[in-house]
């Protein structure tokens, strides 16, 4: 108690000289009093971003100066007068219906301003293909990192104190993990319905059985991925301030605002007119920062307080509440002349979704059209299929679906190589891509440079030289 | 011990989103001295698209990238854009740019021509100046015919435009379709060390030999592939989410392992020459691509080095031992 009696002072203080000073500019902690001026005012001049013509020029980076001196400001960076903090409490099991949620002990603490549930969001659902995901679960958690209530507090410790004291009534349902028992009739359906396959795509060129039966090697295998995070540096971050007209304006890390600001107008059932949101410089995305998250809580919690509100996500929220790349459960089947041509690609992929679809939409869309590779293959059928689990959401990272399907077609490409004793680069080059190749969607391909690239590699690594 | 091998992985990406429209729209303003201004919906999220973009705006007048200050993320003040996504920003984003600011060059030339006595079409925008098509001499700076277009014709040099990929629906039962207007290629060769009673790979190096159409920034190019190639790695052989009965059990950055510049090999980056006509001064993308082949092509140098296929990522040093070993059973058994 100790200490929370000391931020409460700490924070009164602050708001106090806030108030009196009513300064907006912030000079970083680092500058001298003596010194006011920390970074050069001459600039050297940087030949390429002076030169014409301007494409092709290795010009340097306005943002880089910045943050080289520090002076990039990050959403962490960003404070306001009155200024709260916000925290979300996650669910504590897989599966679980939300039976009461009691706030009023949170509430009764000094220091604590706001809170919201799930129940208070006008219209409690996102997504960018189907809008199956709430900002604030209720009544049913379908993973353990959703989140089922916020506060918003003078101080970050105050708000994460809070959470302690909110009372959830949880009734836990049956759960499942792995994609392919998901995929089963009689498993805990994470969504209702009758299946946890939401989504599926099948690509299909050729008589794929036939050519395969009239193959002179055929080579079999699975492959399986992992789930990463994209780990960015600034992890999602917000401030979200509601003023007297009943406009709000966000900063955010979000990389894509335009279609952020359709979805919070979705969420808060208000006019697009109404809202503004600022993309400030994001420190990293690689995908994980293409939709909403903490975004409609803050407004709320902003409105509900009428003080601007900020939340930046620990480490742990981002590694449970944000989403993740798809694990691939992947069965290539592949059908090989003697001289090692491609006769026919048999491919399935199960995509381990997650709690909610996210943007598995466009991840089994790419994954099943590149999943044959860059070559030349007659007789193609690519069947996928995406499942729902009760994880961490899977959605947009870095590639889409490729790096799995590449590791994939790459590993079992050298296999065959090895089997028929054909050099690696060779097999590539007789069944790879050129300019009007056909892709396994039949579309005539241009500007195609595979095998430019494939020889330029071997001749800079020194490939046919190469002795181990 | 420790031994050496070789691994290539290949792939193909495309640009942009799959069928589903995701345009961008831009608006491009020249101010009299002959600096400019870019309107973007798009964010920086670290990858210099910015730089990038105000490069193309910068071509497209005939000014330096320094000369084009680019505003970005406000929905109060920028256009509409699908965002930082799908590898789109070079090609989408600025070919809506190059429409806006040819719309703003148009308003130039008409306001040269009477002063060069040609017609507009008979103009091209260089070396900062508004110049009769291959005659640099007869010319006037950009400066003072934004100055004449704005002060004595009354018409502000100013242009807006949007860009879509053309794409075709893919038919529902197989998929046969145009879901993408451009793709890029690219090569990745990895030497790597293997240790086969501990099964810890090592990665010594990596060449990396990407088509991104014409590169606007090859410096900015290289960095995306670099950048790439180091979440390429952390794929391959440590990053993994471990769960039991749902709840993650390394949610941290001591638990969930990725590689540091102390774990990078050393990279030898190229880029392939090539053009797209339907790009921005022929560019198509480089953003998600660089980390696709990275982690195929080590699996191919593991299986060169041991002769082991690891199947499942990332290739831990335990799972590479697992199948070192299970590959040494069986060899004896089969002597046996």
């Amino acid at each position: 108690m100790a200490t929370r009696t000391k931020d409460i002072q700490t924070d009164a203080e602050e708001l106090v000289t806030a108030r009196e000073s009513r300064a907006p500019a912030q000079q970083p902690l680092s500058v001298p009093a003596d010194k006011p001026v920390a970074f050069p005012l001459e600039l050297p001049e940087s030949e390429a971003r002076l030169r014409t013509p301007a494409v092709g020029q290795r010009a340097s980076r306005p943002d880089g100066r910045l943050h080289g001196l520090g002076q990039t400001q990050y959403i962490d960076d960003i404070t306001f007068p009155h200024m709260l903090h916000a925290k979300i409490l996650r669910s504590e099991d897989p599966h679980e219906r939300i039976l009461s949620i009691d706030t009023s002990e949170a509430e009764k603490m000094p220091g604590v301003i706001a809170t919201l549930t799930g129940a208070e969001i006008p219209e409690n659902s996102f997504g960018p293909t189907y809008q199956d995901q709430p900002v604030l679960a209720y009544p049913i958690a379908r993973h353990r990192g959703d989140g089922v209530a916020a506060v918003a507090a003078t101080s970050e410790q105050l708000a994460a104190d809070a959470l302690e004291k909110i009372k959830v009534e949880y009734e836990p349902l049956p759960a499942v993990f792995d994609p392919l028992e998901a995929m089963k009739d009689d498993a805990p359906k994470v969504h209702g319905g009758d299946t946890n396959i939401y989504t599926s795509k099948t690509i299909k060129k050729g008589d794929v059985d036939k050519a395969l039966a009239e193959s002179d090697h055929v080579f079999h295998r699975q492959f399986r991925t992992q789930m990463v995070e994209h780990v960015p540096l600034e992890p999602h971050a917000s401030i979200a301030s509601w003023d007297g007209n009943g406009r709000v304006t966000l900063w955010t890390s979000l990389g894509r605002i335009t279609l952020g600001r359709e979805d919070l107008a979705r969420t808060l059932a208000m006019p697009q007119s109404k809202i503004r949101l600022i993309g400030t410089v994001v420190g990293g995305n690689f995908g994980g920062k293409n939709e909403i998250t903490n975004e409609p809580i803050l407004a709320l919690l902003s409105k509900k307080s009428g003080r601007p509100v900020k939340s930046v996500f620990t480490r742990g929220d981002e590694f449970v509440s944000s989403t993740i790349r798809h694990p691939f459960i992947m069965d290539y089947t592949t059908g090989v002349s003697k001289d090692g041509k491609i006769l026919a690609r048999k491919i399935r992929l199960v995509l381990d979704g997650g709690a909610y679809c996210s943007w598995t939409g466009t991840t089994i869309g790419k994954g099943s059209i590149l999943a044959p590779g860059p070559y030349n293959i007659d007789h193609v059928l690519v069947e996928a299929y995406a499942v729902y689990t009760n994880k961490t959401t899977t959605g947009a990272m870095r590639g889409f679906g490729a790096p799995q399907v590449c590791f994939a077609y790459e590993s079992q490409m050298d296999d065959i190589a090895h089997e028929l004793g054909i050099d690696p680069l060779e097999i590539r080059l007789r069944n790879g891509f050129s300019e009007n190749s056909l892709s396994p969607t039949s579309q005539t391909l241009q500007s195609v440079a595979l095998k430019e690239s494939l020889t330029q590699a071997a001749d800079r690594f020194g490939w046919k030289e190469w002795q181990a | 011990m420790k031994k050496r091998g070789r691994g290539m992985a290949c792939m193909w990406y495309p640009i942009g989103f799959t069928v589903a429209a995701n345009p961008s729209a831009a608006t491009v303003k020249v101010n009299t001295d002959g600096t400019a201004t870019l309107l973007t919906g798009t964010v920086e999220t670290g990858q210099g698209a910015l730089t990038v973009l105000g490069q193309i705006a910068a071509e497209t007048l005939g000014l330096a990238t320094d000369d084009v200050h680019v505003v970005s993320g406000d929905t109060d003040v920028t256009p509409m854009d699908t965002g930082a996504i799908a590898s789109r920003t070079t090609y989408v984003t600025g070919n809506a740019i190059v429409r806006a600011a040819e719309k703003a060059r148009e308003i130039l030339f008409e306001a040269a021509a009477p002063l060069l006595n040609v017609k507009p079409d008979q103009l091209e925008a260089r070396d900062k100046q508004i110049q009769v098509l291959g005659f640099p001499s007869r010319s006037i700076p950009i400066s003072q015919v934004v100055q004449h277009s704005e002060s004595v014709v009354g018409n502000p040099a100013i242009g807006s435009a949007s860009y879509n990929p053309p794409t075709v629906e893919m038919d529902p039962e197989t998929g046969q379709g145009k879901p993408f207007n451009t793709y890029v290629y690219a090569t990745q060769i990895a030497d790597v060390e293997v240790d086969d009673e501990t099964g810890e790979v090592e990665v010594l190096k990596i060449v990396a030999v990407h088509d991104c159409g014409t590169p606007i920034n090859p410096m900015l190019v290289e960095g995306q592939i670099q950048g790439g190639i180091s979440m390429g790695v952390g794929f391959a052989l440590q990053e993994e989410i471990l769960f039991e009965e749902g709840r993650q059990i390394n949610p941290n950055l001591t638990n969930y392992i990725m590689p540091t510049s102390l774990d990078m090999p050393e990279l030898d980056v190229g880029l392939v020459d090539n053009y797209d006509p339907t790009g921005p001064f022929g560019a198509k993308g480089a953003g998600e691509p660089t980390a696709v082949p990275t982690a195929a092509a080590i699996m191919n140098a593991i299986h060169d080095a041991v002769g082991v296929r690891i199947t499942a990522l990332p290739a831990t040093a335990e799972r590479v031992l697992g199948a070192i070993m299970e590959k040494q059973e069986a060899e004896q058994l089969a002597a046996s």
